[in-house]
């Protein structure tokens, strides 16, 4: 009885302390969101207010924040059926040197994104691709690897005797997908669409090169404003717009996630 | 299981015919090879071509100043006009000078940039590849105040300017100091090199290739040579090899004096800044003195902000837009380069409260009134009018020389 409850206890204290390394950092943000002026060697800042909130929304954050969650979306509306695709076929061990093909499709993650980026620029503009289509897809090839990898993951655990059963009850093969595969899948989906998602919100490289410039997302307005000095209220309060919504998605897929497990 | 091959089969001819698209593609490759040069033709024609033309100005965006200027005060100038002018931010000029290089080389002739903010080693790398449009700048009208033969503004960093690009504004290298700290500060850079060993750790510079670092190690090379004229502009390794290792060991022989003895230096500017801003050092240092009265109004630097005026006098340097060879929309581009050059933008651009950016435009072509308008800008405490900041202003250094010198305090300075 006492080592469960020693063990309880320190499962709860590592849990504690690792909310509180990943809660630490943004602390900082959060005061200089709000401080109009915060000089060394204060601890807290000297004048509060909403400059930052002000001048990042007269930078074009609301738009920003608009396309990066549009980008985000369409690439994790794209590379989550893939991955899920590959992730089957390649934990069905059906695919002829499915090592080679795993590996191609893991590349991504090796390759610097400024040499592909800047490569593939190139060869989408010959082919007179639309600058916002030519970023989507290079960020879904991007994103393949996180949702194939946990697909792959999924589907080698996931039994099909369920959707054999289900055929067998006689049920379609499109409602065995919606029926059976679907539900006993969806935490897997919903973590491989997440890691999609954050490919693409999170991309400055690819959007900025490939992108034209058509597409003015978060990361790139964090970047320009984080480029010079004096904009720090400015730069906190695009960082936090930053990373809210993918945490506040993150506690959505961790619940469905929990839900699954179920 | 057998059923499965063809599929299999199928998929791996989808994979080949793929990889040779893709070889078919790349491998016809058209480079353009040299500059493209603009028809001379008449600016009413361009008026009228410009007239609904959409156009992308890629721009360094971490200036709020300067980005509002772009939004509210150039862009609705433009509108009149027909022009519709679009800002885009980006936090590297290279970004943009990579884009065009990949359009040109793609064949593109309905580019995504149709302007770019640029000088100096952006601007050379797209001349070296052909990517601007030549021979416009002489055909803008407002192009009449500018003196051509200001030295700023006919060559950018060394590199003859060729109307490739037209002139936006000025710039001047300039240090910085709390003169709370700083009672009695040097008058020279020679003066300067002193006071820092006289005073350890309370002095640095962002490392080369920063770009502001970069500007100090070449202030450094025009004193310890004994003055500008000694530094040939043009580079060649024959005036490296004799004036660069004065310098490398002057820089050498600093570094103890430095903050945290010079065992490392801020990466950027930003960092200097940061320094500055938190009494850990009592200079910093600027391109961009505009900004000063700004940071020190906002509060981030302290009231007691002073530019130092040194004898020898600063580097100065000016800054252009850019047309692409690539830009479907080049007469849109040229009417919003014209327009950035008309005396009622440059002086709203140089207004402190609007951008406080040093006007391009000679004050002596000006008309009578325009000019008592200048004079009337009203000026800071903080920073001393254009004309007394850059006197004896010193010119640039060619390309060449900026990245020899980056490397040669990297091989000795950085890893010695």
């Amino acid at each position: 009885m006492s080592t469960v409850r020693i063990a309880l206890a320190a499962s709860r204290t590592g849990r504690g302390l690792l909310a509180l390394w990943l809660v630490l950092p943004v602390v900082p943000l959060l005061l200089w969101a709000f401080a109009d002026s915060w000089a060394f060697p204060a601890l807290l800042p000297q004048d509060w207010g909403t400059r930052g909130l002000t001048e990042a929304s007269a930078a074009g954050a609301g738009g920003a924040l608009a396309r990066s969650t549009l980008l985000g979306a369409a690439v994790a509306l794209l590379a989550t059926p893939l991955g899920a695709m590959a992730g089957r076929a390649l934990a069905s061990r059906q695919v002829p040197g499915s090592t080679a093909v795993l590996a191609v499709l893991l590349s991504p993650l090796v390759l610097p994104p400024f040499a592909v980026a800047l490569g593939l620029d190139v060869l989408l503009l010959r082919l007179r691709v639309p600058a916002t289509l030519g970023v989507v897809v290079l960020l879904v090839v991007a994103a393949l690897p996180y949702t194939t990898i946990t697909m792959r993951a999924a589907y080698a655990a996931h039994d099909r005797g369920f959707e054999d059963e289900a055929r067998v009850l006689g049920a379609t093969r499109w409602r065995t997908v919606r029926s059976v595969q679907l539900p006993l899948l969806a935490p897997a989906l919903a973590g491989a669409a997440f890691l999609a998602f954050l490919v693409g919100w999170s991309d400055y490289i690819v959007t900025v090169l490939v992108g034209g410039g058509r597409l003015t997302t978060l990361p790139l307005l964090l970047a320009s404003a984080a480029s010079a000095t004096g904009n720090d209220a400015q730069v906190a309060v695009l960082s936090l717009t930053s990373i809210l919504p993918p945490v506040a998605l993150l506690a959505v897929v961790g619940s469905l996630g929990r839900r699954g497990r179920r | 299981m057998a059923l499965r091959r063809p599929a299999s089969r199928r998929a791996r001819a989808t994979v080949v015919g793929a990889g040779a698209l893709l070889l078919a593609v790349t491998g016809c490759s058209a480079p353009g090879g040299g500059p493209t040069t603009a028809p001379a033709r008449d600016w009413d024609d361009v008026l009228t071509e410009a007239d609904g033309q959409t156009v992308r100005l890629w721009m360094y965006g971490g200036e709020d100043k300067g980005n509002a200027y772009v939004d509210d005060v150039l862009a609705p100038a433009a509108a009149e006009q027909g022009v519709t002018l679009e800002r885009v931010p980006i936090a590297d000029t290279a970004d943009a000078v990579n884009r065009v290089l990949s359009e040109r080389q793609a064949g593109v002739t309905e580019g995504e940039v149709d302007l770019i903010w640029i000088n100096g080693a952006n601007f050379a790398t797209g001349q070296q590849a052909g990517a601007w449009l030549c021979g416009w700048t002489s055909m803008l009208p407002n192009i009449e105040y500018v003196d051509p033969e200001d030295p700023l503004l006919a060559t950018d960093f060394g590199r003859d300017v060729d109307g490739c690009e037209a002139p936006w504004h000025k710039a001047q290298y300039a240090f910085v100091y709390d003169a709370a700290r700083v009672p009695d500060p040097p008058g020279s850079v020679e003066e300067l090199l002193t006071w820092i060993g006289e005073n350890p750790g309370r002095f640095t510079y962002p490392a080369p290739p920063d770009f502001t670092g970069s500007v100090f190690v070449r202030q450094v090379l025009y004193s310890v040579s004994g003055g500008v004229d000694e530094v040939p502009l043009e580079f060649s390794e024959d005036a490296y090899d004799e004036l660069a290792p004065e310098l490398l060991r002057t820089l050498e022989e600093l570094e103890p004096a430095l903050w945290r003895e010079g065992q490392t230096y801020p990466q950027s500017l930003a960092e200097l800044d940061q320094l500055y801003a938190d009494g850990q050092v009592d200079f910093t240092m600027t391109y961009g003195p505009a900004t000063l009265p700004d940071l020190v109004a906002d509060g981030t630097f302290p009231p007691t902000t002073r530019v130092l005026l040194v004898e020898d006098g600063t580097i100065g340097n000016a800054s252009f837009l850019a047309v692409p060879a690539t830009s479907g929309s080049q007469a849109g581009a040229m009417v919003v380069a014209d327009l950035a050059l008309s005396p009622e933008q440059q002086l709203a651009k140089a207004r402190p409260e609007v951008w406080g950016q040093y006007t391009v435009l000679d004050p002596e072509r000006l008309p009578a009134q325009v000019q008592a308008q200048f004079a009337e800008l009203p000026q800071s405490e903080v920073l001393p009018p254009y004309a007394e900041l850059s006197e004896d202003a010193d010119p640039e250094v060619e390309a060449e020389w900026v990245t020899a010198l980056d490397e040669g305090w990297r091989r000795q300075i950085a890893a010695g």
